[in-house]
C-alpha cells in the first residue's frame, strides 16, 4: 500500500516512557519510544518477550494496569496529546476511535452472552441513534463482513459454540462496530493454527483497504509482519531498536539485533534439492559415516494405533477429551529424526505420548527396539521400558519447581535405564556439552530462562540413556532466537549420542531443517508422509499443499 | 501456585492490623502455656473453689482479699482462671485435630489424584458427601455416634475437616500431575513412593497449608459450639465454649459476665487466628484474596 | 444436564443410606431408650421387657435398621418416645418455624452481602474495601451461640427492644402457624434471624468481592471497556451475571447451612423449630425423631443442591447448551 508520507500522522508517540511501580521499586518498561501511524497503515510492532511491545499497545488503548505509569513523553492523536485531555474526552476518544483485538480469543468474549448481544451492545455504544432493527441489521452486516457463515443463525450462538477462528472473527467484528480509526491488535493470530492465521490476516488486510482503518499489530512473529505490515518497529527491552518500511527492514536490516532476529526465523524451502541451510547445517552430519538410515531396521514401528475419545469412569473425566487417532502407522530409523507435523487437534501429541507410554491406545501395535509394547495396558509393563524419554513444549512446566537442577538431573542418572557408576561425571559431561555451567546445579528452575530450562530438560532426557527421544513442540514456547539454539542442540544430540528422535511440531520449516522423514497428521490420521524432498517438492496431497501455502511467503525460499 | 513458597514467606511485610493480630495470637498461646503459673485459682481443684462466692460481679473482693476482676461463675470459680484453663483445652483440641485432619486430608488428596480410577472415585465420593453437608451437621452426626469426651471431640473435628484438605489438595495435585515435569518423572520410572513424596506432595501442599489457620479457627468455634450444645467437653474441665454455655442460664437473670468475658476471649482468639490466616493466604497467593 | 441430575439422585440415595445407618447406629449406642418410656426406679423387669418389645428393641440391630428403612420409604419414621406423636408429623409441625427463620435471615443476608461485596470489589484496596474485609473476618470469627447470647443481652435484656425468645403471636395460614404474619411474631423473629444472617452477610460479601475482582480482571471485561461500554452497563450486564454463578451456589448452600445452624440459634432463642427439636431429641435419646430430622435435613440439602444445579444451568449457557 502506498501512503502519503506528507500527510499528518493519525497517531504519534513522542518519547513515551512508562514505568512499572510497585511498593519496593520503580522500573522503566518503555524508554523514549517514538513512533507514528498514518491513516490506512498497518504498523507491525515486533519484539521478543519482555520487549515492551504489549505495553505500547495497552498505553494507546488506555488499558494499562494501574501499576504502569506514564512518566514522560506523550501520545498524540490527530496532533492532540491524550494526556492533555480531560478524562471524559479521552475515554470517549478511545472508545469511539481506537478499538482493540486481544490475543486470547477464548477470553475476549463474555461466556454468558450470545455473540449477537455482545455485538449489538458495542454498536449501540458507538452509535446510540440507531433503531433496534438497524442495530441488528448492522450486526448481521458486520458478521457477514468478517466471514461468519450463516450470520443470522450464528447471531444467537454463545462463544463456546464457535471455533477459535470464528471467535476471533467476532472479536474483529466488535472492534469494527464503531468504525474506528485505529485498531490495536495484540497478537491477534498467535493462538490460532497457521491456516486460520492466514485467513484472519487476509481479512485484516481487506478491512484496511476497504475502510482505511489503521492497525497497530503487536506480534512476536516475523512471519505475520512480513505478510501484512507496511512498516515495522523492532523493540527490545523497552527501546525501539529499528524502524522502517517492512520491505527495507526485512531485506536490509541495519541493526545487529534485527539481523539476528531475522536470521533466526526458520525458512521453508519448497524447491527440492540438498539442504544447505546454514542455520541447521550441523544436523545433516547425523550418521553420515554410517550406512544409510533407510536401509537399517526401524527402531520404532507403530502400526494401526487407534484411540477413541478420552476414557471416563463414573462420570469423572480425568483428562480433557483428546481427538481420536485412527489407524496410525509410522516408523523411525535408528539415528534418524522423524517429524510429525499437524495443526492443533490433529493427534500429533497424543501419538507421541502413546509411544512414550504416558497414554494408552485402544488397539494397534508398537515395537520399540524389537520389543512389543502393550498399548492398551494402563500399567504399561512394556511402554515404560525406559527406552523412550520426552522433551516437552513448555519448559516452565517441565521441571519440578521445588527441586534444584542438580537433583532433577541426578534422578535421571540414578533411575535411568543405564546404570551409571559416577553420576556427577555423567552430569558434568552432559552439562558441558549442552553449554550449561555447573553452577546451575544448585539453582532452582525459576532462576533460569526459558531456553536454559529447555537445555536442562534435554540433559535430563539424555542422562536417562534412552534409545528414542520424543520432542513435543520443544521450541514453540521459546523466543525465536532461543529456538534456533535448541534445535541445533537437538540435532547434535541425535548425532552424538546415537539416539533416534521423533520431532513433533506445527512448524514446517523447523521440521524440514531437522528431519529426514516427515508424517503429516490431520484429524487423527496420517494423511501424507515421506522425505522432506517429497513433501515439500513433489507431494500432491491437498492438505500438505494447504499447510505449505499458509507459510509466510517472505520466509519461503 | 507460587513457585517459591518459602521465599514469599520470608519476604512478607507487616501491614496494618496484622502485627497486632499476630501479637494477640502470641499472647494467647503464651498465656495458655503459662496458665497453671499465672492463674489465681485452679478451677479443676474443688478445694480452691468457694461455692459461697458464686456469681460474684466483676470487681468483687473475695473472702481472702483476692479481687475477682471478671467475677465468678455459678459454681464460684474465678472467671479469669476459668478463661485461662479453658483456653488450654480449646487450643489443645483444635491444634491436635487440625494437624491430624491436615495430614489425613493431604495424603488422601494426593493419593486420590495420583492413582485415579476407583481409589479416586471412592475418596472423592466420601469427600463430596461430607462437603455437601454443613459442618455442624456432620459434627453432630459424628459426636452423636462417637459419644462425649475430649478425644471424641477431636475425632469429630478431624472427620469434619479432613475432607476440605482432601478436596483442595486433590485439585492442585491433579493440575500438577497434568504438568509435564511429572510426565518426565514417570518416564524415568521412579518408584511410586518417591514420585509422590518428592514430586507431587511438595508441589501440592501449599494451598492446604494456607487452609490451616482458617480451619484452626473453625475447629475452635466448632468445639465451642458442640460444648455449648452439651455434646462437647465435660463440664468439670470446661473449654471456653462450655464456660460460655454454663453462663447462659445466668444471662437471663442479669449475670452477664459469666458468658460475656469467656465469649470475648473466644472471639479474640478466633479473630486473631483468622486475621493471621488471611494475611498468610493473601501473601502466598495474591490472586485469591477471597473467602 | 441429565448426567448432572442422575449424579445428584445417586448422591442423594448414597447420602441417605450412610446418614441413616450412622444415625441409627449412633443413637442406638448412646443409651437405652427404654428408660425414657418407663420409670427406672419403679419399673419391673416385666415392664422393661414389654417396653422393649413395644419399641421393637428386642430385634437384632440389622433387622431394626431394615424395618426402619422400610418404614422410611413409606414416610413412617416411627413414633416419638417423648411426644408420642408420629416423628415425621412432629417434624413437619416444627418446619414452618425453621423455614421462616431461615428465609428471613437469607433475605437479610443475601442482598446485604452482595451489595457490600460489589462495593468492596469495585473499590479494591480502598478504605471501604479494607473495612469490609476486616469486618467480614471479624463477623466470621464470632461463634454463633455467643453472638445469639449477646444479641439477647443487648437487644432484649438491656434495652427491651425485642423479646428474648419464643415465637410470639402466630397466624394460621395454609394449615400452619406463621410468626411472620403478625407484628409481634416479626419482633420475635428479628433477633434470631439477625444471628443467623450476620456470618452469612460476611461470607456472601467476601465471595461477591472476590468474584467481582476476578471477573473484572478478565480479558472480556477489558474488551468491553475497549469497545466503549459504560461502566454501569459492564457492571450489570457482564460482571454481575458472571459473578452470579458462584453466588447462587453459595447462597443455596448457605440456605441449607442455615437450616443446620438453626440448631444453635433455635436452642438459644427457644425458637420451636426443627433445630431445637433435633437437639432436644438427641438429649432425650428420642431415636425416631433424631432419625427423621437428620434424614429430612439431608434430603433438604440434596434437593437444594439440585435446585442450585438447575439455576447454574439456567445462568450458564456453557452448561445449558452442552448435551
Amino acid at each position: 500500500m502506498i501512503k502519503d508520507i506528507t500527510q499528518k500522522p493519525l497517531l504519534e508517540l513522542k518519547k513515551l516512557t512508562i514505568s512499572y511501580r510497585s511498593r519496593s521499586q520503580t522500573r522503566p518498561v518503555l524508554r523514549n519510544v517514538d513512533l507514528s501511524l498514518h491513516r490506512g497503515e498497518i504498523l507491525g510492532l515486533i519484539g521478543e518477550s519482555g520487549a515492551g511491545k504489549s505495553t505500547v499497545g495497552n498505553a494507546i488503548i488506555g488499558l494499562l494496569a494501574p501499576e504502569f505509569v506514564q512518566t514522560s513523553g506523550s501520545i498524540l492523536f490527530e496532533g492532540r496529546a491524550l494526556e492533555g485531555m480531560d478524562e471524559q474526552e479521552r475515554d470517549a476518544l478511545r472508545s469511539r476511535r481506537i478499538a482493540a483485538i486481544f490475543q486470547d480469543h477464548t477470553m475476549s468474549l463474555d461466556p454468558l452472552m450470545s455473540i449477537g448481544a455482545q455485538l449489538t451492545e458495542a454498536i449501540r455504544a458507538a452509535c446510540p441513534d440507531l433503531s433496534g432493527k438497524q442495530t441488528r441489521g448492522r450486526a448481521i452486516e458486520l458478521l457477514t463482513r468478517v466471514g461468519i457463515e450463516s450470520p443470522s443463525e450464528r447471531y444467537h450462538s454463545y462463544p463456546h459454540q464457535l471455533s477459535g477462528g470464528q471467535r476471533q472473527r467476532v472479536v474483529i467484528a466488535i472492534a469494527l462496530s464503531g468504525t474506528p480509526d485505529i485498531i490495536v491488535a495484540d497478537e491477534p493470530t498467535s493462538a490460532l493454527d497457521a491456516t486460520i492465521q492466514k485467513q484472519i490476516l487476509q481479512l485484516l488486510r481487506e478491512l484496511v483497504a476497504e475502510t482505511g482503518v489503521s492497525i497497530i499489530l503487536v506480534t512476536h512473529d516475523m512471519g505475520v509482519i512480513s505478510e501484512i505490515a507496511d512498516t515495522v518497529v523492532v523493540m527490545r527491552d523497552g527501546n525501539v531498536v529499528e524502524h522502517g518500511s517492512t520491505a527495507t527492514l526485512l531485506d536490509h536490516p541495519v541493526e545487529p539485533y534485527t539481523r539476528d532476529l531475522l536470521a533466526a526465523v526458520p525458512r521453508l524451502r519448497i524447491s527440492s534439492g540438498k539442504r544447505t541451510d546454514p542455520t541447521f547445517a550441523v544436523v545433516n552430519n547425523a550418521s553420515a559415516d554410517d550406512e544409510e538410515p533407510a536401509k537399517r531396521a526401524a527402531i520404532l514401528v507403530v502400526s494401526g494405533v487407534t484411540k477413541a475419545f478420552g476414557r471416563t469412569s463414573f462420570g469423572w473425566s480425568r483428562k480433557p477429551r483428546k481427538p481420536a487417532l485412527q489407524d496410525i502407522s509410522l516408523e523411525l530409523k535408528p539415528g534418524a529424526i522423524t517429524g510429525i507435523v499437524g495443526e492443533s487437534g490433529s493427534g500429533k501429541s497424543t501419538i507421541g505420548r502413546i509411544i512414550a507410554g504416558l497414554e494408552t491406545a485402544c488397539e494397534g501395535e508398537i515395537v520399540i527396539d524389537g520389543t512389543r509394547v502393550d498399548v492398551a495396558s494402563r500399567r504399561q509393563p512394556g511402554g515404560m521400558l525406559g527406552r523412550v524419554q520426552m522433551i516437552f513444549q513448555d519448559p516452565a512446566m517441565s521441571l519440578n519447581p521445588r527441586l534444584p537442577i542438580g537433583d532433577t538431573l541426578a534422578e535421571s542418572v540414578r533411575f535411568g535405564s543405564a546404570p551409571s557408576t559416577d553420576a556427577r561425571l555423567a552430569i558434568s559431561v552432559i552439562m558441558d556439552r549442552l553449554g550449561l555451567p555447573m553452577t546451575f546445579l544448585t539453582r532452582y528452575p525459576h532462576q533460569l530462562s526459558g531456553g536454559q530450562k529447555q537445555r536442562v530438560c534435554i540433559a535430563r532426557a539424555l542422562l536417562a540413556k534412552p534409545r528414542i527421544i520424543v520432542a513435543d513442540e520443544p521450541t514453540s514456547a521459546l523466543d525465536v532466537s532461543v529456538q534456533a539454539e535448541i534445535v541445533e542442540l537437538l540435532g547434535q544430540a541425535v548425532s552424538q549420542e546415537g539416539i533416534s528422535m521423533l520431532f513433533i511440531s506445527h512448524d514446517l520449516a523447523l521440521v524440514q531443517a531437522l528431519c529426514s522423514s516427515i508424517y503429516i497428521f490431520q484429524n487423527g490420521s496420517v494423511v501424507d508422509g515421506g522425505s522432506p524432498e517429497f513433501i515439500f517438492g513433489r507431494s500432491t496431497n491437498a492438505y500438505t499443499r494447504c499447510l505449505i501455502d499458509a507459510r509466510p511467503e517472505r520466509f519461503t525460499i | 501456585m507460587s513457585t517459591d513458597f518459602i521465599e514469599t514467606l520470608r519476604r512478607r511485610m507487616p501491614t496494618g492490623s496484622i502485627p497486632f493480630s499476630k501479637a494477640l495470637l502470641g499472647t494467647y498461646i503464651l498465656v495458655a502455656l503459662a496458665a497453671p503459673i499465672i492463674a489465681p485459682q485452679n478451677p479443676y481443684d474443688l478445694l480452691q473453689i468457694r461455692g459461697w462466692e458464686a456469681s460474684a460481679a466483676p470487681g468483687t473482693m473475695g473472702g481472702d482479699g483476692y479481687i475477682y476482676w471478671l467475677g465468678t461463675d455459678g459454681l464460684g470459680r474465678d472467671i479469669v482462671s476459668t478463661i485461662l484453663y479453658g483456653l488450654r483445652i480449646s487450643l489443645l483440641v483444635s491444634i491436635v485435630s487440625t494437624a491430624i485432619a491436615a495430614v489425613v486430608g493431604v495424603t488422601a488428596g494426593v493419593v486420590a489424584a495420583y492413582f485415579g480410577g476407583w481409589v479416586d472415585a471412592l475418596v472423592m465420593r466420601i469427600v463430596d458427601l461430607q462437603l455437601s453437608l454443613p459442618t455442624i451437621l456432620v459434627a453432630l452426626i459424628a459426636i452423636v455416634t462417637l459419644g462425649p469426651g475430649i478425644d471424641r471431640i477431636i475425632l469429630a473435628i478431624i472427620i469434619v475437616q479432613w475432607a476440605t484438605y482432601g478436596r483442595v489438595t486433590r485439585a492442585v495435585a491433579l493440575s500438577e500431575i497434568g504438568k509435564s515435569y511429572l510426565d518426565a518423572v514417570r518416564l524415568l520410572r521412579l518408584p511410586k513412593k518417591r514420585i509422590l513424596l518428592r514430586h507431587v506432595m511438595p508441589n501440592s501442599i501449599a494451598p492446604a497449608l494456607t487452609l490451616i489457620p482458617i480451619e484452626l479457627g473453625h475447629a475452635i468455634a466448632l468445639e465451642a459450639t458442640l460444648s455449648f450444645l452439651g455434646l462437647g467437653v465435660p463440664i468439670d474441665k470446661p473449654s471456653l465454649g462450655s464456660t460460655v454455655a454454663a453462663g447462659f442460664q445466668y444471662l437471663m437473670t442479669g449475670q452477664y459476665w459469666i458468658s460475656l468475658f469467656p465469649g470475648l476471649a473466644l472471639l479474640g482468639l478466633i479473630a486473631a487466628i483468622n486475621f493471621v490466616g488471611e494475611d498468610t493466604r493473601s501473601k502466598l497467593d495474591p490472586r485469591s484474596r477471597s473467602l | 444436564m441429565l448426567s448432572i441430575f442422575t449424579r445428584r439422585v445417586s448422591q442423594a440415595l448414597l447420602l441417605l443410606l450412610v446418614m441413616s445407618l450412622i444415625g441409627f447406629v449412633g443413637i442406638h449406642s448412646v443409651g437405652n431408650p427404654v428408660f425414657n418410656v418407663v420409670n427406672i426406679e419403679t419399673a419391673t423387669v416385666e415392664d422393661i421387657r414389654n417396653a422393649t418389645i413395644a419399641l421393637g428393641l428386642d430385634q437384632p440391630l440389622w433387622r431394626q435398621y431394615f424395618l426402619f428403612m422400610g418404614n422410611v420409604v413409606t414416610g413412617d419414621f416411627g413414633t416419638s418416645y417423648v411426644y408420642h406423636l408420629p416423628a415425621f408429623k412432629l417434624l413437619l409441625s416444627k418446619l414452618p418455624a425453621t423455614l421462616e427463620l431461615a428465609v428471613i435471615a437469607m433475605a437479610l443476608a443475601a442482598p446485604g452481602g452482595v451489595l457490600l461485596g460489589l462495593w468492596a470489589g469495585r473499590h479494591q484496596g480502598g478504605a471501604a474495601d479494607r473495612a469490609i474485609l476486616r469486618g467480614s473476618v471479624l463477623a466470621l470469627s464470632i461463634p454463633s451461640f455467643w453472638l445469639s447470647m449477646m444479641l439477647i443481652l443487648g437487644g432484649a435484656l438491656l434495652t427491651g427492644w425485642f423479646p428474648s425468645g419464643g415465637r410470639g403471636a402466630t397466624l394460621s395460614f395454609a394449615g400452619q402457624d406463621w410468626s411472620v404474619l403478625t407484628l409481634d411474631g416479626l419482633r420475635h423473629v428479628f433477633l434470631p434471624a439477625l444471628a443467623l444472617a450476620l456470618p452469612n452477610v460476611a461470607l456472601i460479601a467476601r465471595l461477591a468481592r472476590a468474584g467481582t475482582i476476578e471477573v473484572e480482571r478478565q480479558d472480556f471485561i477489558r474488551f468491553c471497556r475497549a469497545k466503549g461500554l459504560s461502566s454501569k452497563r459492564i457492571l450489570f450486564r457482564h460482571t454481575l451475571p458472571n459473578i452470579s454463578i458462584p453466588l447462587v451456589t453459595i447462597i443455596g448452600m448457605q440456605f441449607g447451612g442455615m437450616l443446620a445452624f438453626a440448631v444453635v440459634v433455635e436452642t438459644i432463642f427457644a425458637w420451636p423449630g426443627i433445630g431445637k427439636l433435633l437437639i432436644d431429641s438427641i438429649q432425650f435419646l428420642d431415636r425416631p425423631v433424631v432419625m427423621a430430622t437428620l434424614t429430612f435435613i439431608s434430603v433438604a440439602f440434596i434437593a437444594l443442591n439440585a435446585v442450585v444445579d438447575l439455576l447454574y444451568a439456567v445462568l450458564d449457557p456453557r452448561v445449558r447448551l452442552s448435551t
